[in-house]
């Protein structure tokens, strides 16, 4: 334990001593990745050998206030949540090298800087808390020290109300939290964490839907989710990488956690997390189809993702449910591995966004477009991260997805409810999948093909070197997991060592299939390699002319005569619009020699509509009322102040 | 020794009276730092009283502290913000000083019954006198907030207040320095929020033109174009 400790240390005085160094701007960026970098990397292989060897659980105990205890313990599942925690942020902060470039900012990225080390610091110690004290401390620090983040642009409005919105979610999350804690507190008189399953069985459905609210409200559960899109585009693009990639799992880890701590007496739990996770997933890849904004779309599709794990999680509660092992252990494992993958592309996407944005000013990609040529790297990388969120073969994410699906089909033989949701949860990841390839071949094709839309789209370059190297070693990762995927899935084997009904689960015969699979994809890679290569060679000293994308034969063609966004999704919109309402603006054509025509697509939120009919304008009809209380006057508050004083003494004492 | 505690006590009161009744601020200010010195020699003489005269050396660094700070730095501050802003007295106050000095005989009367009845078993009968003096300071310091206009009595109402929650303190806890750290701390925030009071008033004074605190709801947040919900829907 100490080591994860001795690396949260060496990342707070990293981002300290950015505060520090702010007027010395280039030192200070140096000083906070090479810190955050060396607390990693210790932190790593903490996790990474306590993971793989099968030795002790570690743990730690503080005293705090005299009163309470601070313990923390590292079992299976929080090493295997310490790998992302340590790979993913070390790499964003290298690729925020030459993100940051404007030194006269300096003040604000070192802040930035020091709450992204307090975020990195705090979520070990989220992943490792053992009692409720504990993780309710690390919780909040990270809430509120990922607020600061979304607020780097604090001078823009859009932004602030962004950093308003999510504030209130998180908040409103921990509210939850706390009412399961105390209501856990009340009935075993403990703030251990081991003495949760003690509590009557009664009282822990409750505690769990409780916690459920209250993790979903940081993971981007459906209808929870809707901080994400506006708080993912106003930070700056290397921390929605983080924040989704990483703190939103900390959601997931809250809803694992809770489940394996309340010993689940009822199927309610799978069943509810299967359908929340079934929900969140399609809705995500609906609302991400009809968005236009990279970023917007990216946060959207983080929510897919989040419920592709949950599906996940939920199929290893079913199978847990049913005593089905081999169900319970895929899904849990699939779920474990998926969250790790999607930590790797999704923050290279996110990555690929803000390159994208910071050479062109925009995200919107119906201004977007053939940036393949003017940024090969950003490109191609984005290509791998897209490929890989689709869940298709040879990248990551068909490996996670497979071992989902997997468990979800060891669920087939079983009977009644668990086996109508099985298969119902086997159609809704296919659909997502299927979706998810619609939207990210939108982006790509809209994004990086064709021709370019505006000016400065046309003058568009190549972004810095470390910004590149990052999103390289990203994509590699991808294909690395994807061609070689047997130490991934033995490691999340090993993250499940802890799971008590699990563990005796033999899972040898698995890894077969994935020796088949990987040399089937090994095979598959180095044919389009060899293809590539038949090209290469058959084009040789031919003459090869070049011409305009989407030429088509026209002479004069302009590159308003592209597919765009809107049009691209009309389709798949259609078929979904009872999901997602759109308003369709068209001016039509009325004349032979048509003016200028416009074709406008607009969705909105459901559940953001939702909220703002159902609970904003209610709540601030009631409150308006009250106004009248608040009249600026000074004496009159404290009259208040008195007034509650004397009510309390007289009927409570 | 018990008279003595007794004496100053009835000092307390009468400065808590005559503070209620003052109309000038020169003077409230003077009372106020009699009141300051007495009170925080009250307990030091419980202290004799308790521990027969042997006082530790943690105890008596406190209680000077405690007497730096309100019988002397408090005053001083008080002092200087008064000539920065040129004020001599308090017009107009909200309730008037001849009521403010009969409301501070209804405090008495009203903390005599509290004391009787809430604090009765605590405290065996042998800090009554200071509890009522305790609660009575404490109420008129917040009657000052409330019916006076300038911030300068604003100010001095909270340093009353604190003043009470300081005798509060001495009356519930046994006579040593670590009790009073609670206390001390209060102290302090008092003596940040003069000085901060200094500078603040000496805006309002050239913002205002006058330092009544009634100018300053022009500030609230009433005004339904600039209004949360307004801000959030953008």
């Amino acid at each position: 334990m100490d080591t994860v400790f001795v690396s949260i240390f060496i990342i707070l005085a990293g981002g300290t001593a950015a505060l520090f160094l702010s007027s010395r701007f280039v030192l200070m960026q140096r000083i906070m990745v090479g810190a955050t970098t060396l607390g990693s990397i210790a932190g790593l292989h903490f996790a990474l050998t306590h993971l793989l060897d099968d030795g002790p659980v570690a743990t730690a105990t503080f005293a705090w206030l005299h009163i309470f205890d601070l313990s923390f313990t590292a079992d299976s599942i929080s090493l295997f949540f310490l790998l992302p925690i340590f790979l993913i942020p070390p790499l964003a902060l290298i690729y925020s090298l030459h993100y940051f470039t404007d030194s006269k900012k300096n003040l604000r990225v070192a802040v930035n800087y020091f709450f992204t080390a307090v975020l990195i610091a705090s979520m070990p110690l989220v992943v490792t808390a053992s009692n409720m004290i504990s993780f309710a401390l690390s919780w909040e620090i990270m809430s509120i020290a990922s607020f600061f983040l979304v607020l780097f642009d604090y001078q823009n409005e859009e932004k602030r109300k962004a950093g308003y919105l999510y504030l209130i979610f998180v908040q409103g999350g921990a509210m939850f939290l706390f009412a399961a804690f105390a209501l856990i507190y009340r009935h075993t008189g403990s703030f251990d964490f081991s003495a949760v399953s003690s509590m009557p069985d009664s009282g822990k459905l409750l505690v769990f839907i409780l916690a459920l609210i209250g993790f979903g409200s940081k993971a981007g559960l459906f209808p929870l989710h809707i901080w994400m899109p506006s708080t993912y585009s106003a930070a700056p693009s290397h921390l929605p990488g983080i924040m989704s990639g990483v703190m939103a799992k900390m959601g997931i880890y809250g809803i694992l956690r809770i489940y394996l701590l309340l010993d689940a007496p009822t199927s309610v739990f799978g069943n509810v997390v299967l359908i929340c996770g079934i929900l969140t997933g399609i809705f995500g890849v609906v609302y991400a189809l009809v968005r236009q904004n990279i970023k917007e779309l990216l946060a959207y599709s983080s929510m897919e993702n989040i419920g592709i794990i949950l599906i996940g999680l939920g199929i290893g509660m079913l199978g847990a449910d049913e005593g089905n092992q081999a169900m319970a252990f895929f899904g849990f494992a699939g779920a474990l591995l998926h969250l790790f993958n999607h930590s790797v592309f999704k923050s290279l996407l996110f990555m690929g966004a803000g390159a994208i944005e910071q050479q062109t000013g925009t995200n919107s990609i119906e201004d977007l477009g053939g940036l393949l040529k003017k940024m090969p790297v950003t490109g191609k990388t984005f290509l791998v991260g897209s490929t890989a969120i689709s869940g298709l073969p040879p990248f990551a994410g068909f490996i996670s997805e497979f071992l989902i699906y997997y468990g979800a089909f060891q669920g087939v033989d079983t009977h009644r409810l668990s086996f109508l949701l099985a298969i119902f949860a086997i159609i809704s990841l296919a659909v997502i999948g299927g979706l998810a390839t619609a939207v990210f071949t939108k982006v790509m094709g809209l994004t990086f093909l064709g021709a370019a839309r505006t000016k400065k789209v046309e003058q568009a370059k190549e972004v810095k070197p470390s910004m590149q190297w990052v999103m390289i070693l990203l994509a590699s990762v991808c294909l690395f997991i994807g061609l070689v995927p047997a130490p991934f899935i033995h490691t999340a084997f090993a993250g499940l060592r802890d799971i008590s009904f699990v563990s005796s689960y033999n899972a040898q015969s698995f890894l077969t299939v994935v020796q088949q699979i990987s040399e089937t994809t090994m095979l598959f890679v180095l044919l389009i390699l060899a293809l590539v290569m038949l090209r290469q060679f058959l084009y040789l000293n031919k003459r090869i002319r070049w011409a305009g994308t989407w030429g088509c034969g026209f002479t004069k063609p302009t590159v308003r005569m592209q597919y765009t966004g809107a049009s691209y999704a009309d389709d798949m919109v259609n078929f979904f619009k009872w999901l997602t309402p759109v308003t369709r603006l068209y001016s039509g054509i009325t004349q032979i020699f048509p003016r200028r025509a416009t074709w406008h697509m607009q969705s909105e939120d459901t559940a953001l509509m939702n909220y703002e009919r159902a609970l904003v304008r209610p709540l601030y009809s009631l409150v308006y009322k009250l106004r009248w209380i608040q009249h600026g006057n000074i004496q009159l508050y404290i009259s208040y102040i008195i007034v509650a004083v004397i009510i309390l003494l007289v009927f409570f004492l | 020794m018990i008279q003595l505690t007794n004496t100053l006590l009835a000092l307390t009161l009468l400065s808590v009276l005559l503070s209620l009744g003052s109309d000038r601020l020169v003077s409230l200010i003077k009372i106020m730092t009699f009141q300051g010195i007495i009170v925080s020699l009250i307990p030091l003489t419980l202290l004799f009283q308790e521990h027969h005269g042997e006082i530790g050396a943690g105890n008596v660094l406190i209680f000077q502290a405690m007497l730096i700070i309100k019988g002397i730095l408090i005053p001083w501050f008080l002092f200087m913000a008064l000539k920065k802003v040129k004020m001599r007295r308090e017009i107009e106050p909200i309730i008037g000083y001849h009521a403010s000095t009969f409301a501070g005989l209804f405090f008495i009367l009203m903390s005599t019954f509290i004391a009787d009845r809430f604090f009765q078993i605590i405290l065996n009968n042998e800090h009554v006198l200071l509890l009522i003096t305790a609660i009575t300071t404490l109420s008129a310091g917040l009657f000052l907030l409330i019916s006076r206009k300038k911030a300068i009595t604003q100010v001095i109402g909270y340093l009353m207040m604190e003043n009470g929650i300081y005798l509060l303190g001495s009356t519930l806890a046994k006579q040593t320095h670590t009790q009073y750290v609670v206390e001390f701390g209060v102290l302090l925030d008092i003596l940040v929020a003069i000085m901060i009071m200094g500078i603040v008033l000496h805006n309002i004074n050239s913002t205002y033109d006058g330092m009544d605190t009634g100018d300053l709801d022009s500030l609230h947040d009433l005004d339904s174009n600039r209004s949360l919900f307004h801000r959030l829907k953008g």
